[in-house]
């Protein structure tokens, strides 16, 4: 391809918590060893994002307060994140990107603190704090394993990302993890997410070069060290996902 | 006299619960009686501080190895550096009416205390390891930590013992009108600049050229040199050359000495090189320091060498921080190695291993000079995916989660690869039983015959 395949990184400098690096590196590595050229954009605080020459985008997590800040940032343009993502760009949100993509999200203290309303999905305040590791059950990814650890509560009426085999998901109650809707993709899997489930990287990567005008057939790549790590969590943490 | 009844009662009650004391008692003391570290240091004879951004507690505590060789020196817990923490190392050594025993201090002092304790103490050598800022100012002026450094500096009798390779700490000796000696590596012994060197590189604090470098050893530490001014590295009093675990100082025109240092990595050689030139300015000879350094019991899982065949080198790892400088002493070791990284996931390592994505492994493939990387602990699986990403080639990645098997494996291709030294990095709950399995591949390399030998035995109570 004569353009690079661009990934914009929304506000890694407020939104860091939890290694969304690795997600960053993951996607660029699988990337290079097609070679497929690639080009990561990190936006820095208070800044916009320049969709339209955007091919896949990364909203990770942070504390309360920087999410507010991003939450301020992002309402402004509103309209144009609707536009892209009716449009099918791909994008890819963890942990509080996730709550950031409905109509609300609660705080411990009660208050509510407005999303993007991109889904028709909220996120109350739980009273304990959903930590561990997490195995779900994807149609379309199959196993998808990683860390959970969050105090929102969500419920969305989409299609939902997986079935939890082990842990808490979602809300802890109804058995469901994340969210898929058009090419987005919303989770509370972290650790980082993208590492071990390269099945659901390499969607990813197809979706983002589709959206770009490009061929999309992908050179599957030697994935044994990945699969090894998948199989290690569910054998030695997670060994109640086995039997379900 | 009531704020050193309490200090010492809370020493003493903290002492019977097990615990370490550190900076509360000094806190309680200092709050019933606020002139008390002055009243206490005004009883020391002679003070030696070490002041800086790295390398302060190693420094420190390499330095009061080398002066307990001569007589007794109190000496602060590491990381207690602060006001209170001076005071408690203090109350630790003085009578209940109010005598202080032991009237020689070597204190390890935090940058932006010194200011606040400079007065009080009798401070005649003041070492001054490196100072590195967060961010780079061209324009010469000086944050807030290195003018607190220098305001000490000026108000101080101590004559200074400098990093000359550090161009920031050597603005500081140039500017604080004090004496001063300086120690440095041996040229011969500088890298070529990488990528974070040449991005990182300093500013002259003097006319705000960039600084031209010859050649790092490690950070912004190397043959500096102003294109615009007369600002330039010194040539060092104490000039000291490391290889192998021995570094060989030279002291102006005398026979060089060569040194055993009881710690690895050219990040401590530093530190070895500050606590020699500091023990040398305060008057000690080289017998006396080479008998102080023998004692010196090097702190479980930092940089701790293993005499197994060929050489393993402890580390322990916590958080991307302190894994990041970690790596970056290991990356300043030059030469082919062996790395094995053990990562376990139990509570007391964190349950998250995300960290390992947030740390900057990167270091590892970009030294260029790692022939092999062995994966181990409880995600071991984890960490060798990470070494996949990070650059390192496939075949050049194993997974072993099997501690002592990785142990093993991680030696044999060492030493086949033409003795290799090995660096083994563990997570907390990983470290005690690494070191337990590296005696044990002590003892197996040791000739038939041979006796135990001190070193283990000192480890054995680590």
């Amino acid at each position: 391809m004569a353009r690079p395949l661009r990934i914009l990184h929304l506000y890694p400098d407020l939104l860091n918590l939890y290694a969304d690096r690795g997600n960053i590196l993951v996607l660029r590595r699988r990337c290079e060893w097609r070679g497929i050229p690639v080009e990561v954009q990190p936006v820095p605080r208070g800044e916009r994002p320049d969709l339209a020459h955007a091919h896949l985008v990364l909203l990770g997590g942070g504390s309360d307060r920087e999410q507010m800040l991003v939450a301020e940032t992002l309402r402004g343009m509103r309209e144009d994140l609707r536009a892209a993502v009716e449009a099918g760009l791909p994008l890819l949100a963890v942990c509080g990107g996730y709550q950031l993509l409905g109509h609300f999200y609660e705080l411990a203290d009660g208050r509510r603190v407005e999303g993007l309303g991109l889904l028709d999905l909220e996120t109350t305040a739980g009273r304990t704090r959903l930590i561990g590791n997490i195995a779900i059950e994807s149609p379309a990814f199959g196993t998808i394993v990683g860390f959970e650890n969050h105090a929102g509560r969500t419920r969305h009426r989409h299609e939902p990302l997986g079935r939890v085999l082990a842990g808490h998901g979602n809300n802890g109650e109804d058995g469901w993890e994340g969210v898929r809707y058009r090419n987005v993709i919303g989770t509370y899997i972290h650790g980082p997410l993208l590492p071990k489930n390269p099945a659901l990287a390499d969607h990813l990567i197809r979706t983002a070069l589709e959206y770009a005008g490009e061929p999309a057939d992908l050179a599957p790549l030697p994935d044994d060290l990945e699969q090894a790590a998948q199989q290690a969590v569910l054998e030695r943490r997670l060994p109640a996902a086995r039997t379900r | 006299m009531l704020g050193i009844w309490l200090g010492k009662l809370a020493l003493w009650l903290l002492r019977l619960l097990g615990r370490g004391a550190t900076s509360f008692p000094g806190r309680l003391a200092l709050r019933v009686s606020p002139g008390l570290l002055g009243r206490l240091g005004g009883q020391l004879r002679r003070c030696v501080v070490v002041t800086g951004t790295n390398g302060k507690t190693t420094t420190a505590s390499l330095l009061a190895a080398a002066l307990n060789a001569e007589g007794p020196w109190l000496h602060n817990t590491e990381g207690a550096n602060m006001a209170q923490g001076l005071t408690t190392a203090l109350l630790a050594h003085t009578s209940w009416t109010g005598r202080l025993r032991v009237r020689q201090a070597v204190l390890e002092v935090d940058e932006a205390t010194l200011p606040g304790v400079i007065d009080k103490l009798p401070v005649r050598v003041l070492v001054l390891t490196n100072v590195f800022r967060d961010q780079l100012d061209r324009y010469g002026e000086l944050d807030t930590t290195m003018q607190k450094i220098l305001d000490a500096v000026r108000r101080s009798k101590a004559t200074l013992v400098v990093n000359g390779d550090d161009p920031l700490a050597r603005h500081i000796a140039l500017e604080g009108g004090r004496p001063v000696s300086y120690y440095g590596l041996n040229p011969a012994q500088a890298a070529q600049p990488h990528r974070d060197q040449t991005r990182d590189g300093a500013f002259c604090l003097r006319c705000g050229a960039r600084l031209a470098y010859d050649g790092f050893f490690y950070g912004g530490l190397g043959l500096y040199d102003c294109p615009s001014c007369d600002f330039c590295r010194p040539h060092p009093d104490f000039l000291g050359s490391y290889e192998d675990g021995l570094l060989r100082v030279v002291h102006g025109n005398r026979p060089p000495q060569v040194f055993r240092l009881p710690v690895r990595g050219l990040y401590n050689a530093y530190n070895a090189l500050a606590a020699i030139a500091a023990a040398r300015v305060v008057g000690l000879d080289s017998d006396t320091i080479r008998a102080g350094l023998a004692r010196f019991r090097p702190p479980l899982g930092r940089m701790q060498p293993y005499a197994t065949s060929p050489e393993t080198v402890l580390n322990l790892v916590k958080n991307p921080t302190g894994c990041d400088s970690v790596l970056q002493a290991i990356t300043s070791e030059h030469g082919a190695k062996v790395v094995c990284i053990a990562i376990n996931d139990l509570a007391a390592d964190g349950r998250d291993v995300s960290w390992l994505w947030d740390a900057d492994f990167e270091t590892l493939v970009e030294a260029g000079d790692v022939r092999l990387c062995v994966t181990s602990g409880l995600r071991a699986e984890d960490m060798a995916v990470r070494m996949k990403y990070a650059g390192m080639a496939p075949d050049a990645i194993v997974c072993i989660p099997d501690l002592e098997g990785a142990l093993r494996f991680s030696l044999a291709a060492a030493r086949d690869a033409g003795d290799l030294p090995v660096y083994a990095l563990t997570t907390y709950t990983a470290l005690y039983p690494a070191a337990a399995i590296l005696r044990r591949l002590e003892a197996e390399a040791r000739p038939a015959g041979a006796t135990g030998g001190r070193a283990v035995q000192e480890r054995g109570t680590a």
